[in-house]
């Protein structure tokens, strides 16, 4: 097996400018915890707080969607491992991203859905987002509202990326790029 | 009768929720973002419903939110819906959403809010 090297792990956080990294089965209290952190971290470092509340916004956003989505299928040990970062890029923007395995299928369906809202300026977007909001209440599946993606859109300042890796026939990664 | 009122309490995730059936007010503090708000909401929907219903009398919404997750705002939408179609009907309805003006994504989402509601909804940054 290869050996862990913590010192190269650093590196690659440093590099990347990683503020905040979780890897690992994704519980309802651990994601509640790690938020709240968050906050009090970006908080401290005298970030705006409408800077704290997008990043902390689309972090829930993202975990919570991840959780709904391992919950409904069921996902155990390697299948319900997830990865959430915070991080910035050179411009000095926060980046939040996550990934996780999907159903090929589902995945597919998801990058269609983002490429859609890629299309989109920001009249278009909370016009979606309007209409989503009053989808009729039987329409909507397992307590989703459907809106977490148009809202992280909205917030965004650049259209959202995501990709998906093949692990088999069946399932996928896929992961999310929100640049705020 | 305290069976009238309802009274859930804060937690780190969810907010301070209290109505008064002799007063007709609903008051909501705090953060909103659980895994699942349409159970927290739920009862507050409920509870609106049969005072519209049944009490006939003014009801005043008084918000202190502060960040609230997309199923949140789904769930307080669904509320001011109900409060929009009683006004509409002639039921005295009013609003009021104070937040702190150093905060203005609270006071955004809570223009939006507004946008849909032709009823008195008042939104006041405190500084």
């Amino acid at each position: 097996m290869e050996q862990l090297d913590v010192y190269s792990l650093r590196e690659v956080f440093n590099r990347q400018k990683i503020m905040l990294c979780f890897n690992g089965p994704f519980t309802a209290t651990l994601i509640e915890e790690i938020g709240k952190a968050l906050r009090k971290h970006m908080e401290g470092l005298q970030e705006s707080p409408s800077s704290v509340s997008d990043v902390f916004s689309v972090y829930i956003e993202l975990t919570q969607n991840i959780r709904r989505y391992t919950v409904l299928n069921n996902l155990q040990e390697h299948a319900a491992t997830s990865t959430i970062v915070v991080s910035h890029d050179d411009e000095g923007r926060h980046v939040v991203s996550a990934g996780n395995v999907v159903r090929a299928g589902d995945g597919a369906t998801l990058a269609a859905r983002i490429a859609s809202l890629a299309g989109m300026d920001k009249n278009e977007l909370k016009a979606a987002f309007k209409a989503q909001l009053r989808q009729p209440r039987d329409e909507l599946n397992n307590n989703s509202a459907g809106l977490g993606l148009i809202d992280m859109a909205r917030k965004a300042s650049q259209p959202l990326i995501c990709s998906l890796r093949p692990i088999d026939g069946e399932w996928s990664f896929f992961s999310l790029r929100v640049v705020l | 009768m305290t069976t009238d009122n309802l009274n859930i309490s804060e937690t780190s995730s969810t907010p301070a929720i209290q109505a008064n059936w002799e007063d007709g007010t609903v008051h909501m503090q705090g953060d909103s973002y659980p895994e699942n708000s349409f159970e927290l909401f739920q009862p507050v929907i409920d509870w609106v419903e049969r005072f519209l219903r049944e009490a006939k009398r003014p009801l005043r919404l008084e918000l202190d939110l502060l960040y609230l997750n997309t199923s949140s705002i789904r769930a307080l939408m669904d509320i001011l819906d109900m409060l929009e179609e009683a006004h509409t009907r002639g039921t005295g309805i009013s609003a009021v959403w104070r937040y702190d003006a150093a905060n203005e994504r609270v006071g955004q989402l809570a223009e939006e809010f507004k946008e849909d509601c032709t009823f008195p909804f008042e939104i006041t940054a405190r500084t």
